[in-house]
């Protein structure tokens, strides 16, 4: 039983791992359980799992996370437009 | 009179390289004459001026900066080299106690001398190179650290004790040298020689303070910057016990574990009070801490981001903010105490995490599959990493009941994932 519960959160603790490996890459849940699965082998549904209480511990980082990948289309956009207007610039 | 003029430093060079071989704040013995840290602090030429001190009003020495290059090496080096070390037990018991109320330089000459019963006084390091140059240089009685031409005198380790006893009485930075004297009862020093003398020992206190406050920092850095690549740094914070032993795949170690990076910064501020200056530790402290922290908190999603300093920084600054005082809060307050869970010293992890990645990309809007691929890989085979975010981890009961829920019961699923 001791092994059970140990080797149950081992496994939650790699995902754990994995999860805030894709955050450092910028990646949402979706994108997550996506490469998890391809990548490791991880059911999507463990990833979604440990990925909502994750959530549920950490509610702030994961706000914050979620405005900051919102803003990146903006960003994107803006980054564009920038591009632009330093390839119409002549110096 | 003495006459400590900036003329001085011209003939410091041999003191260089001692300086250099002696963490920086020896005197070469030879330059009987000279000060030789001048040469490498150009503050002293402004404060330094004998001849007006002394000219004017003798009592008065104002603003006696010396870098503690100056002192420190002196002390040793006259500790050395006089023949007197030798009556060491004499001294053992003057300076038992007085000594011991000196800071850092003080305190390691004394409790050498009460090792020592009857010969070689066994300094640290620093202070056996200084004896070896010492030695070799000048025999033991003409040392001369403060006479600049002809006065010479021979501070021996029964006349700094008196010194430094007379110092602590009138208070480090009070002490006057005519009062100095006075204390002393030694009638063949002159003002100028106590003076000097006095400099030297307050630049070598001053100095041994900001040694180590570089010290416990640039420590700090290493630890948290990541000064080497990622493997190195994570390979070292195994070594702080901070991670989870290597094979098994469990929770991050309890805060307890956790936090011991801190205890270790604690060991080099202890010495800080030794010095007599309780404020140091204070001060320092909030200069190391927020310094990285800060920018760690509101990059947390972006860990390399703040780093590389992109322009992805900002917005996230923007959009963190709620965020941040929480996290900037709890490191103003001693890295130890008050710390609820594991995520603050999980912080600490954020900047070896950029030797791990490798060769990631610090600007990822949309990471490429090559970068994904990698990172989960590290994770795979080399599981003891530290997380790069810390977050606070899921109960494991939740995730379980969770999983249930959705019809999952084998964790980790032991037939083949489909």
């Amino acid at each position: 039983m001791g092994d059970h519960n140990s080797s149950q959160a081992s496994y939650i603790h790699l995902v754990h791992h994995l999860i805030e490996e894709c955050i450092v890459l910028n990646m949402g849940k979706e994108e997550c359980m996506d490469a998890l699965f391809k990548h490791a082998n991880i059911k999507p549904i463990i990833t979604s799992t440990v990925w909502k209480e994750l959530e549920k511990e950490n509610k702030e980082f994961f706000e914050a996370y979620e405005r900051r990948r919102e803003e990146i289309p903006t960003e994107k956009e803006t980054a564009r437009r920038i591009r632009d207007l330093l390839s119409r610039t002549t110096i | 009179m003495l006459a400590l003029s900036p003329a001085t430093r011209d003939g410091c060079e041999g003191a260089s390289e001692f300086l250099d071989t002696s963490c920086g704040f020896t005197i070469n013995p030879e330059e009987e004459d000279e000060f030789p840290d001048f040469a490498d602090h150009g503050d002293l030429l402004d404060i330094i001026d004998f001849d007006d001190i002394f000219g004017v009003a003798g009592d008065v020495l104002p603003d006696l900066e010396i870098d503690p290059e100056i002192l420190s090496g002196d002390f040793s080096d006259h500790m050395n080299a006089s023949s007197t070390i030798t009556t060491t037990s004499d001294k053992t018991d003057s300076q038992g106690e007085t000594n011991k109320s000196i800071s850092g330089k003080g305190e390691e000459v004394v409790s050498k001398r009460d090792d020592a019963a009857a010969e070689t006084v066994t300094y640290d390091g620093e202070s056996d190179r200084k004896r070896k140059y010492s030695s070799s240089a000048s025999s033991k009685n003409n040392r001369n650290i403060e006479g600049k031409r002809k006065v010479k005198v021979d501070w021996t380790p029964e006349l700094h004790r008196r010194f430094v006893e007379a110092v602590e009485q009138l208070g480090v930075d009070k002490a006057v040298p005519s009062r100095i004297l006075e204390l002393m009862g030694v009638h063949c020093l002159t003002r100028h020689n106590v003076a000097s003398h006095l400099q030297k020992y307050r630049s070598h206190r001053k100095h041994l303070l900001a040694r180590e406050a570089e010290a416990a920092n640039w420590t700090r850095k290493r630890h948290i910057y990541g000064v080497d690549t990622g493997g190195n740094i994570n390979g070292r914070r195994n070594k702080n016990g901070w991670l989870a032993p290597a094979p098994t795949l469990g929770f991050p170690p309890p805060p307890p574990v956790a936090v011991s990076p801190t205890p270790v910064h604690h060991h080099h501020f202890r010495p800080l009070h030794v010095w007599g200056h309780p404020t140091v530790d204070q001060s320092i402290m909030p200069h190391v801490w927020p310094k990285h922290l800060p920018p760690p908190s509101t990059a947390m999603p972006n860990p390399p981001f703040w780093v590389s300093d992109s322009p992805y920084w900002h917005p996230m600054h923007n959009g963190t903010t709620p965020y941040l005082p929480t996290v900037a809060t709890r490191f103003r307050a001693p890295p130890v105490a008050g710390i609820p869970h594991a995520l603050p010293p999980h912080h600490t992890v954020y900047k070896p995490n950029h030797g791990f990645g490798g060769a990631r990309p610090p600007v990822d809007l949309h990471p490429s599959k090559e970068s994904v691929d990698a990172a989960i890989g590290d994770v795979l085979t080399r599981p003891w990493l530290p997380l790069p975010l810390g977050l606070k981890p899921p109960a494991v009961d939740g995730v379980m009941t969770e999983l249930h829920r959705h019809g999952v019961s084998k964790v980790p699923p032991t037939a083949s994932c489909a």
